[in-house]
């Protein structure tokens, strides 16, 4: 008979559950067709034990259930989805050499196997066969956990060194974790160690905190290898759209993060089109690690080149940039905060007084098509706004006039 | 080095917990379901208890001479030395620029030397937060880190501090404060400090400071012996209406609306057969300005129907820039 457990044994299948019921969270059991019924009541109550206190459910009118992870994250202390990298599945004894071996290294004696092996069995009366024990300790070995070394004839092992922290440093140090399991990449990694020092974040909470990021870092990890070695990789990306898959070859160049819409990228040197091209965290399936690109340093160099007149992530079709004009409104007395906005949200463009009250913005980008979101911003006191892109001024004021039409025109 | 690593699970930090206990003192099975529910998932002590107890993870003995109370098997107590992939982790941290903040230079040198054999496990200079503020806190300036480590210091001790700023209408103010909490934006590159101002009438207020508007800090030697909840506070300040949203999936309007405003408490749900969503959002009343930004950024893809007061306000805006 089939039975429950709360743990699993790869991250990439729970991956796309725990997105989906924390982003979307309207979804009901019959919107996972492609899956058995059996598997989605799995992966629901699975995310019910891991979120509990996190976790919404609701009855539609139709009486179908949706079960959504709704939490506000200026308001928690350390990131809920992190319990999803603390449920790798275990056997009993793993759990068991794992407490063993730490305790019995503790008095600091380097040991080959078979002296573990007898310890364990002198020290705490349960008996593991040799090849058990080694292998665990060529897995701890690999964790850090442990380090090995030569005498004679044999490897002997013995506890990692530990960072020698002292009272000076102890609580700064805690601070710092505190803080950067949430401001940090791989910030789950912080967490764990609160975790095995038992520490509490009462100090920070984060404001504008993409908690779904953390799903990513499995396929974050290898694209910072990748880009540390100068490596070509293979990935394989899904569009949102459709479940269309595709492979491609390319040699990743930066991770292009928003702060504000909650995404993130790998901008890429397409091997085969030779184009600056970024694609979401979120949509790579897997990455293949291929040899060392010998041109990565060129690439990094166009990186460099475009990056100044790229709004956001994309880098345009097109040799020359696109020019955008926005003129807005304001009360030089009580908007000041207008004309800081327009400096500190504007990436690089100038900002000039053209009279009293009016203010022009103006830059140069790849795709004028990402600003709109920002220039929209400004509703209310837009005096007029061009761009060398006509469509793109067309698609900004037939907005605004549906716009108009969605609340005024009702 | 593995991410998804059985060394880092719940159920290891449960068993470690029970088993620091038992170091000590003899456990009951009661004592030992209470920490596997406290500490656990949902359901994970009907797999802790019975693995504990009834011989499949042998790390708890039956005392002899008090049946029904258990001890560790273990020497010592336990504790985990820091991994391979922690250490690459915190050795990444010293390449972060708000790494100063926590430690003076003599410490961080310290560090470097203590981790010099550890190879990083990321780059922060592989990260371009491409949308990041351009007025970010000045982290590294002398002033700004002798603020910071002054406040957390005062955090951690409840010591109250009198402190001189510029408020927001660029008034300098001074009071004495006790501080609460620090808050960061990743987005603006800036902390603030949410700190208790005891007024005359008696009564805690709660007031937000920008760090980067702070122009002195003196300790004050005071401590508070009762600290105020900051939770409760921000309870208050919650707006008792939410803001309720129509998106539509236009220009894949619904995964960049759910993906943009996941960081608040939300609902969701699907309107039949008119292809559009109706999104709750509860929201702090100290973000609203903000929040109407953001939903202006969606343009025609997202329909603001309540509160009224919200909703007024985006009629407004909408109203004067036809006019111009």
């Amino acid at each position: 008979m089939f039975e429950f457990s709360e743990l699993v044994k790869r991250f990439e299948k729970i991956r796309s559950y725990v997105r989906d019921f924390y982003i979307y969270g309207f979804k009901t059991r019959e919107d996972y067709r492609q899956k058995s019924s059996r598997t989605y009541d799995n992966e629901r109550r699975r995310m019910e034990s891991w979120f509990s206190g996190y976790i919404r459910e609701e009855y539609r009118p139709d009486r179908k259930k949706s079960v959504s992870i709704t939490v506000d994250s200026n308001r928690i202390a350390v990131n809920p989805l992190y319990q999803a990298w603390k449920s790798k599945s275990f056997t009993s004894n793993d759990i068991m050499l794992h407490f063993f071996l730490l305790d019995l290294l503790r008095d600091g004696i380097a040991r080959d196997v078979e002296a573990v092996t007898d310890g364990i069995y002198e020290s705490y009366q349960v008996l593991f066969d040799s090849q058990m024990v080694r292998r665990k300790l060529a897995e701890y070995v690999q964790e850090g956990l442990l380090t090995v070394s030569q005498e004679g004839r044999k490897h002997v092992y013995a506890l990692s060194r530990d960072i020698p922290i002292d009272d000076a440093v102890s609580a700064p140090l805690a601070d710092a974790v505190c803080f950067f399991q949430g401001a940090a990449p791989f910030g789950f990694v912080g967490s764990t160690i609160l975790d095995s020092f038992r520490i509490s974040n009462d100090r920070f909470r984060f404001r504008h905190d993409f908690l779904v990021h953390t799903l990513e870092d499995e396929i974050l990890l290898p694209l910072l290898t990748a880009i540390r070695e100068n490596r070509e990789i293979q990935l394989t990306v899904r569009s949102f759209r459709s479940v269309v898959q595709r492979d491609i070859l390319c040699t990743p160049l930066k991770i292009l993060v928003s702060t504000q819409t909650g995404r993130r990228y790998v901008c890429v040197h397409k091997t085969i089109s030779r184009r600056l091209v970024s694609y979401r965290l979120d949509s790579i399936q897997s990455i293949q690690l291929l040899e060392t690109d010998a041109n990565a340093r060129k690439h990094h160099g166009a990186y460099e080149r475009n990056a100044p007149a790229a709004w956001g992530v994309t880098f345009g079709t097109s040799r020359s940039p696109e020019t955008i004009c926005l003129q807005v409104l304001l009360n030089e007395e009580t908007e000041k905060h207008i004309i800081h906005r327009l400096e500190r949200e504007g990436r690089g463009g100038t900002v000039t007084r053209l009279e009293p009250g009016v203010y022009q913005y103006q830059t140069d980008c790849w795709d004028a098509s990402e600003l709109i979101p920002w220039i929209r911003t400004f509703t209310g006191r837009i005096r007029s706004f061009t761009c060398s892109n006509k469509a793109v001024e067309h698609r900004f004021w037939d907005d605004m006039r549906r716009m108009r039409e969605l609340y005024h025109e009702e | 080095m593995k991410l998804f690593s059985e060394i880092y699970n719940c159920y290891y930090q449960v068993v470690a917990r029970i088993l620091v206990e038992a170091t000590d003192h003899d456990l009951t099975r009661q004592k030992i379901s209470q920490l596997a529910e406290t500490f656990g998932y949902q359901e994970s002590a009907l797999t802790i208890v019975p693995g504990l107890l009834q011989g499949d993870w042998q790390l708890l003995q039956e005392s002899p001479s008090n049946p029904g109370h258990y001890t560790s098997r273990l020497k010592h107590t336990p504790v985990m030395p820091l991994t391979g992939l922690q250490k690459s982790w915190f050795k990444s941290l010293l390449d972060d620029r708000r790494i100063c903040l926590f430690f003076t230079d003599e410490e961080l040198d310290r560090l470097q030397t203590w981790l010099q054999d550890t190879a990083p496990l990321y780059s922060p200079a592989d990260f371009v937060p491409f949308d990041q503020y351009a007025d970010s806190d000045p982290v590294a300036s002398v002033m700004y880190r002798q603020h910071f480590q002054t406040i957390l210091r005062s955090i951690r001790s409840h010591q109250t501090l009198k402190i001189t700023y510029y408020s927001g209408k660029e008034h300098l103010v001074s009071h004495t404060y006790l501080p609460g909490r620090l808050e960061y934006s990743d987005k603006e590159g800036k902390f603030r400090l949410y700190a208790f101002y005891w007024r005359k009438n008696g009564r805690w207020r709660m007031d937000i400071l920008n760090l980067g508007r702070i122009l002195t800090i003196q300790e004050t030697g005071y401590h508070a012996e009762n600290p105020p909840d900051i939770d409760l506070y921000l309870e208050r300040s919650l707006n008792p209406e939410p803001l309720v949203l129509e998106i539509s999936d236009e220009r894949n309007g619904l995964e960049r609306t759910m993906l943009h405003f996941a960081c608040y408490q939300k609902t969701v749900e699907q309107l039949e057969d008119s292809g559009t969503y109706r999104c709750c959002i509860y929201y702090d009343n100290l973000r609203e300005t903000e929040l109407l930004i953001q939903i202006l950024s969606f343009g025609p893809v997202v329909k603001v129907l309540g509160p009224e007061r919200f909703l007024r306000q985006i009629k407004e805006r909408i109203a004067r820039q036809a006019q111009l």
